[in-house]
């Protein structure tokens, strides 16, 4: 029911371009995240979507009906700010009935219905509390609890959890998403953390400058990024700039000859490699097999992260799976790298 | 004992400056009154039974007091919005904004009230430009009367009231007025749900301020009230320098005062009982 459509949205601020030409479908349901650096015109974009931002162009649509125009107010969006933006002279159960209350929901009903929400998020025990006297992620709780109330057709989330420690964090998103998912509720949340991306999303938006970049699962992101930029944003890449000399020929500016995907096409362009798509002591017959020098080795626990210099302008990153009886090159080992040609992504270089 | 050093200076100031002269008036204010004799030694309440059975004495409290009242209402409404603006603005300008606002403050009282008596007058500004534009067909009276005294004051008081109002919506949250909006309050329920009563701290600093320069205003009712138009500080005024009545003039400076206390005071209970719940 609750479908939202964004068409070419923009946003100016004089000469700054916050939000460019952005448009997405998003599906009744759908969890979606806007990813992208500091910035990039996320919050913007949410705040254009919530009517705090008038948009320079394009058109909302929510259910079929355009609401470009129509004030906050009436837009029936529910928005958990990244302070949370509690009511100080509220109590816990006041914050929560206050969308109900501006509704006219009768007292006896709406007190009802807050609770409902406090318990939802487990907070019902706090109901008399003042925001004051919450902790930072009951706060950010009570928040969620206030936005659900008013059963509203989208709900916003601006970096909910960027004010909780790691550990809470990780609760938290598994309890907005089961939530989400329980409620069926269309949400677009803002984020430049990837990995709270990557677990929360049904649907991820890239943005760089203003632009979305990308569209797609978490899946289309990480394998097949549209760009140099998205691959560098959506998981980690080491990139190799030379030139594509014939299809599936590959000559870094440092002199290597690799083994690419024979579909790019000719010209200057980078060739990106995923940490894990490289692999050591490859079988002799490999696309790409090459030696080089451990200039630097760290252990992340579950991957062994190696930087290894190719050539005195190339080196790659390369994560090794920690597993038992991994013979674990040291700091200046001379080691044999290869990786097949299909795994390599090569995009164009202006 | 070091925290009680640096309150020293600060409470000898105090006790000379303000304590002392008000034990004094009080002194005086029970004396006696002997025309020719000037002040006699004597401790009655006569003076404060004189004032509170004299209905003109009366009537002049009740007219300082509404007056008082009225300025004090009227800054809260026009200051709201404009502290607003301020506490709010993104205007690389905004000291100017503020320094405008005070700019009034650079004029002494009894200079702009002569100002307001050009505006005021029966050939003057106000007259004048209602009649180009054919709102009135005579002259009215604005000068000499209660309407000329009210905004006479208000001119003075309203950078107070901005001010106090400006310091305490600075401090709230942008984000909490559009939580309101969000949750479905219109620009009227959030302000009287979420700002003012977040904004209350300053809308009673801004109110006590006002009221307080109010019932103690000198030159505005004396240059745009005139002659007929009394209120309690020219009265003292009177007693001490016109009639040499130190003691009634002690009395009625320490009914103002006390008054003035009384409902400040009042409001102050009101305004934290209903804030606490
Ligand atoms: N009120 C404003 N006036 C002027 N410029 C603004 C305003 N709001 C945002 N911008 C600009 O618009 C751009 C996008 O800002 P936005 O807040 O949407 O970024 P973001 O992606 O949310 O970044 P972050 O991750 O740091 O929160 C930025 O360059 C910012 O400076
Ligand atoms: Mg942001």
């Amino acid at each position: 029911m609750a479908r939202l459509e964004l068409e070419s949205l923009s946003r100016h601020y004089g000469a700054t371009v916050a939000v460019r030409d952005v448009t997405l479908d998003i599906p009744d349901g759908e969890f979606l995240v806007l990813l992208g650096p500091s910035g990039c015109g996320k919050t913007t974009t949410l705040r254009m979507v919530a009517g705090f931002v008038e948009p320079s162009g394009g058109s909302i649509r929510l259910r079929g009906e355009d609401i470009t125009r129509r004030p906050p107010w009436r837009r029936n969006t529910g928005m958990v700010f990244q302070n949370y933006a509690l009511f100080p002279h509220m109590t816990v159960a006041e914050n929560t009935g206050f969308g109900l209350e501006m509704r006219k929901v009768p007292k006896a009903e709406r007190e009802a219905q807050a609770r409902e929400a406090l318990r939802m998020v487990r907070l019902e025990a706090l109901a008399d509390r003042l925001p004051r006297q919450l902790s930072g992620g009951q706060q950010q709780r009570v928040a969620l609890a206030r936005a659900l109330a008013i059963r509203p057709d989208v709900l916003l989330l601006d970096e909910p959890l960027s004010n909780l420690d790691a550990k809470l964090r990780e609760e938290v998103r598994i309890e907005i998403r089961e939530l989400q998912r329980r409620l069926g509720l269309t949400t677009i949340m803002v984020t430049h953390d990837q990995e709270e991306a990557l677990t929360m999303a049904d649907r991820l938006v890239v943005m760089a400058e203003g632009a979305i970049r990308q569209v797609g699962t978490q899946r289309d992101l990480y394998e097949r990024p549209a760009d140099r930029f998205v691959a560098g944003f959506v998981g980690r890449s080491t990139f190799l700039s030379g030139t594509v000399e014939a299809p599936g020929r590959f000559r870094t500016t440092g002199g290597l000859a690799l083994a690419c995907d024979p579909g790019a096409p000719p010209g200057r362009a980078v060739l990106a490699l995923r940490p894990e798509a490289i692999g050591l002591d490859p079988p002799p017959h490999a696309d790409n097999r090459l030696g080089g020098e451990v200039e630097l080795l760290s252990y992340l626990g579950p991957v062994l992260e190696m930087h290894v210099r190719l050539s005195p302008e190339d080196r790659v990153v390369v994560h090794l799976a920690n597993r038992a009886g991994l013979a674990a090159p040291r700091i200046g080992d001379r080691v044999a790298l290869g990786w097949p040609a299909g795994a390599g992504m090569v995009f164009a270089e202006p | 004992m070091r925290a009680g050093a640096l309150l020293l200076p600060a409470t000898l100031v105090v006790v000379a400056g303000l304590l002392l002269p008000l034990l004094l008036l009080f002194r005086y204010s029970l004396n006696a009154f002997v025309p020719g004799q000037f002040m006699v030694e004597a401790v009655t309440a006569a003076n404060y039974v004189k004032f509170f059975t004299d209905p003109f004495y009366l009537a002049v409290l009740w007219r300082t007091l509404r007056v008082a009242a009225l300025v004090t209402v009227i800054c809260l409404i026009l200051g709201f919005p404009l502290a607003y603006v301020l506490a709010r603005t993104q205007s690389r300008h905004k000291n100017l904004l503020i320094i405008a606002v005070v700019l009034p403050l650079f004029v002494g009282n009894a200079v702009r009230a002569a100002g307001w008596m050009v505006a005021f007058g029966a050939k003057g500004a106000v007259n004048a430009s209602l009649l180009g534009l054919g709102l009135i067909t005579r002259p009215i009276d604005i000068m000499y009367t209660e309407t000329a005294v009210v905004i006479g004051i208000v001119a003075v008081n309203l950078p107070f009231m901005v001010l106090s109002l400006q310091s305490v919506i600075e401090g709230i949250d942008r984000a909490v007025e559009e939580a309101a909006f969000n949750l479905g309050a219109p620009p009227g329920a959030m302000l009287r749900r979420v700002l003012l009563p977040l904004a209350m701290p300053g809308v009673l600093a801004g109110s006590i301020l006002t009221f307080i320069l109010g019932m103690n205003a000198y030159a505005t009712p004396v240059l745009l009230g005139g002659p007929r138009f009394q209120t309690m500080g020219p009265l003292v005024y009177g007693q001490f320098i016109e009639q040499n009545n130190w003691p009634f003039g002690g009395a009625i400076a320490f009914v103002l005062m006390a008054v003035t206390l009384l409902l400040t005071t009042l409001a102050n209970l009101v305004v934290q009982r209903r804030m606490r719940r």
